[in-house]
């Protein structure tokens, strides 16, 4: 066949959508030839599964991830302690394995120039190199996403959900919070993306595309360790993998997210870019002498990142202080409180809604200033005991040891002599979970400080309404309970004040105590299983 | 009508000038030889062509029109491969123009078959890259480029790896698709493996032209052969030629004769010798008159005037402006 009839049998006309379109089937046609890719699915695929039948085959719980206790109790915690544990690690891992040797296997294999001289302009192969690894990595993560939530519901089951401050939220709502918080960490996930194109262009080797994301998110949740200030936390883009917390709260924050989303975008914007200049003003002449391997140019980018981490783990002080004794004592007081409750009512109490413990709690650290993440941060609940027939108004002190993250995240366990042991008996008999053997919970790292001094002054139970939502205090209070809320020692600053909230008593036994007796009175035969229960708060 | 027009290209890499001012002009239908020894700057001025290296100075025309603009988009019609051609070696032969196609728009991917079958390839197409030869990959290449039904074709070392079939197929189709009206610029350094393909030849030495003219041009212009001659008695045969006029012979440090000879002298030499009774035990031709005279040009040094000075004053190919 010569040339001319080559060209009539060569239609003219291309498809419609473009050079980026022509570019990006290219490029997906070649990562799913990929094994990387096709093990990557797999892993995304059937990981979930495994994790979730290795949970279940061991009886052991991920106590240290949020929401961990519950993997046996709700089919909704495996996704999200799947998408907690993807935060850390795999997701970058993910995004350096697709995005990584995008760019630089064409270095690898010469094929840049096969590549631009097909009628493609350099902006078409970027953009639609870039498109075909974002659209991998989104698809990923959204395969990871149904299989976990699958793997969770078919491991597990569709049980409700013990949220991060302490409420159950119901089957339905967990499914779409679910789903949000794996569509919430979609962007992050697309920075780290554009990070690794970023690698890929610019140092045209496969093993630092790869594993550059991978090392830069290690960087990031060391940086994420030190350091008190919210500055430098707010520009870490693995901060963004985070942002979901807020929707499992009560009281739902979102200051995290806007600032995370908006971070990630700048990630995006600021990788891409330099990537394209990279690109752009390259010229495709072999491989000159100076770019071929040798041990300065490695040292010197070593060295420069030592010196870059070292400046900002330096800069990890600066900004406002996010983690405070008053927004966590604001926090883990009303998380207990609900816990609390819930344990009551696993033990078969009946537990009226919008109960309120009469408890004062207060935080601190055991060194130095009450203020940043760390692992000595103890924090004391002073509750009336409900048990029947105690003295109504005996105080018991809880004290839990509390770990706090920079993000605001904590988990909180009390020793087993006080809320038990990790597992109980349930009223009819069944092992559960104790819920207050590890509290989980989140605050907003990001509140107004007004609403933190607030809750400083307020602390504990009092501080609770001050932070609630009036849709969500609404919701929890009920016409016969909420005249009888008390306001809480916190706020009974005179001595009047005080005789009437003592006068009030201890107001869960009181409505507890109250509404079994109606219980009782209706059903006129004693609730055997509430005395057969065993005791309460602190069994 | 003239489908390349380069004027004064010049690229600079660090402290090393590959191309220094070269003018090109390659018409349609015309198959140009690009010669040059390693590191002459061929490469580098296909790479410009193709839009792969950005010039320092110069401008390029393909078709009538400038083809490289801020984001070096290549025309249509254009085609070809610099060094050897490069795929991705984890798709198969056929996956990879599949790949290419898709670049392409989508709209070649009906000839995949054809180019296949015309490259000779047809029964591997479905063989991973990876393990194909270097030849087979050159004809890869090749196919790759005939996708495009290109109107300018590029091809550096086209012959490179190919078997001596290989060349010749390589050959035919060069010469088919100029007899097409495609215009062909062919490099090598294996002068004699594309002497017969092109109609015309440009000569490049550390990235300066140093001469361009026809394959007739050049063999008239060529210097004496020189051969290597093996005989019963070596001395007798110097002292022979000593006497003869046109022939000039020394020893060989590899043993024999080089004799450098006029047209018409050899004959004259080799029955002198005869008479003499020297007998002939071998008689060679190392190196062919072109390649005589493409050393003569490229291995002087930067600066020195060319051995052959007519050669400076060569007309240009009635294929240039």
């Amino acid at each position: 066949m010569t040339a001319r009839a080559l060209s009539a049998a060569v239609p003219r006309r291309r498809r419609a959508g473009g050079g980026v379109w022509s570019v990006y089937r290219a490029e997906r046609r070649k990562l799913l030839a990929q094994l990387s890719t096709r093990a990557l699915a797999l892993v995304c695929l059937l990981g979930p599964f495994a994790f979730g039948a290795i949970l279940s085959q061991q009886g052991g719980v991920p106590a240290d991830t949020l929401l961990g206790v519950w993997v046996h109790t709700s089919g909704y915690a495996v996704p999200l302690v799947v998408l907690g544990f993807a935060g850390y690690l795999g997701f970058p891992v993910l995004a350096g394995a697709l995005a990584g040797d995008l760019f630089s296997s064409e270095d690898r294999y010469g094929t840049w120039k096969t590549v631009l001289t097909r009628s493609r302009s350099r902006g078409d192969v970027f953009a639609g190199k870039v498109l075909a690894a974002a659209t991998f990595s989104l698809a990923l993560v959204a395969l990871a996403a149904l299989s976990s939530i699958a793997a969770g519901l078919l491991l597990t089951g569709d049980q409700p959900l013990v949220g991060l401050s302490g409420t159950v939220i119901p089957s339905g709502e967990c499914l779409l919070l679910v789903l949000a918080s794996w569509l919430l960490s979609m962007l992050p996930v697309l920075a780290f993306t554009s990070l690794a194109v970023l690698f890929s262009v610019a140092t045209r080797n496969g093993i630092m595309g790869v594993l550059g994301p991978v090392l830069v998110g290690l960087v990031m949740q060391l940086l994420a360790l030190i350091g008190s200030g919210t500055w430098v936390h707010m520009l870490l883009v693995a901060s963004a993998f985070d942002d979901w917390h807020g929707l499992l709260s009560a009281h739902k924050f979102y200051g995290p997210l806007i600032i995370g989303s908006c971070v990630c975008v700048v990630w995006v914007w600021a990788c891409l870019g330099a990537s394209w200049l990279i690109l752009r003003g390259r010229d495709f002449a072999g491989t000159p002498v100076a770019r071929r391997p040798g041990w300065v140019v490695p040292v010197r980018a070593v060295l420069g990142s030592a010196a870059l981490i070292v400046v900002l783990g330096a800069a990890s002080n600066w900004g406002p202080v996010a983690i405070t004794k008053g927004r966590l004592e604001a926090s883990i007081a009303p998380a207990f409180n609900d816990l609390t409750l819930l344990q009551q009512e696993r033990l078969g109490r009946i537990v009226p809604k919008g109960t309120k413990l009469n408890d004062r709690t207060s935080c601190h650290r055991r060194a130095g200033a009450s203020q940043g993440p760390g692992d000595d941060w103890s924090c004391t609940m002073t509750v009336v005991t409900p048990l029947p027939g105690a003295n109504p108004l005996q105080l018991t002190a809880v004290t839990y040891d509390v770990s706090v993250k920079s993000n605001g995240c904590y988990k909180a366990q009390a020793p087993p002599s006080f809320v038990g042991q990790q597992m109980m008996s349930d009223a009819h008999g069944h092992s559960i979970v104790n819920p207050l053997f590890t509290i989980y919970g989140c605050f907003d790292t990001t509140a107004a400080a007004t609403a933190c001094a607030e809750a400083q002054n307020c602390g504990g139970a009092a501080a609770r309404p001050s932070t609630s939502s009036p849709t969500s205090r609404a919701r929890r209070q009920t016409p016969s309970t909420s005249s009888k809320r008390t306001t809480g020692p916190g706020r009974a600053e005179t001595p009047a004040q005080r005789k009437a909230e003592r006068a009030a008593g201890p107001v869960v036994m009181r409505e507890i105590n109250e509404a079994e007796g109606r219980e009782e009175r209706e059903a006129e035969k004693p609730v055997e299983e509430a005395e057969a229960a065993p005791p309460k708060v602190g069994r | 009508m003239a489908t390349v027009i380069a004027s004064g290209l010049t690229k600079r890499f660090e402290t090393t000038c590959a191309v220094d001012g070269v003018d090109l002009v390659v018409d349609e239908g015309e198959v140009r030889g690009l010669l040059g020894p390693n590191g002459a700057g061929k490469t580098t001025l296909l790479r410009m062509l193709l839009g792969l290296v950005r010039p320092d100075a110069g401008t390029i025309e393909l078709f009538g029109r400038t083809p490289h603009g801020s984001d070096r988009l290549i025309l249509d019609g254009v085609a070809g491969f610099v060094e050897d051609p490069s795929f991705y070696p984890y798709l198969s032969g056929r996956a990879n123009l599949e790949v290419l196609a898709e670049l392409d728009g989508g709209g070649s991917q009906a000839c995949i078959d054809e180019v296949l079958e015309q490259v000779e390839l047809a029964g591997r197409g479905g063989d991973r890259v990876g393990g194909y030869s270097s030849g087979m990959r050159q004809r890869l290449g090749i196919a790759a480029a005939l996708m495009r039904a290109p109107r300018l074709l590029l091809l550096d070392e086209p012959t490179a790896g190919l078997d001596p079939a290989g060349v010749r197929f390589v050959g035919g189709l060069v010469r088919r698709l100029s007899a097409d009206g495609v215009a062909v610029l062919l490099s090598s350094h294996q002068i004699g493996e594309i002497e017969g393909v092109c109609d015309s030849f440009i000569m490049l030495s550390r990235g300066r032209v140093v001469w361009e003219g026809t394959g007739g041009q050049m063999r008239a212009q060529a210097p004496p052969s020189a051969y290597r001659i093996l005989t019963s008695d070596d001395a007798r045969a110097l002292a022979l030629a000593a006497d003869k006029l046109g022939v000039q012979a020394e020893p060989s440090p590899s043993g024999g004769l080089i004799v450098e000879v006029e047209d018409g002298a050899l004959d004259r030499f080799v029955l002198a010798l005869g008479r003499s009774d020297v007998a002939i035990r071998r008689l060679e031709l190392p190196v062919s008159p072109l390649e005589s005279m493409f050393f003569a040009l490229t291995d002087q040094p930067q600066d020195d005037p060319i051995v052959v000075p007519e050669l400076a004053q060569s007309p240009r190919p009635s294929a240039g402006p």
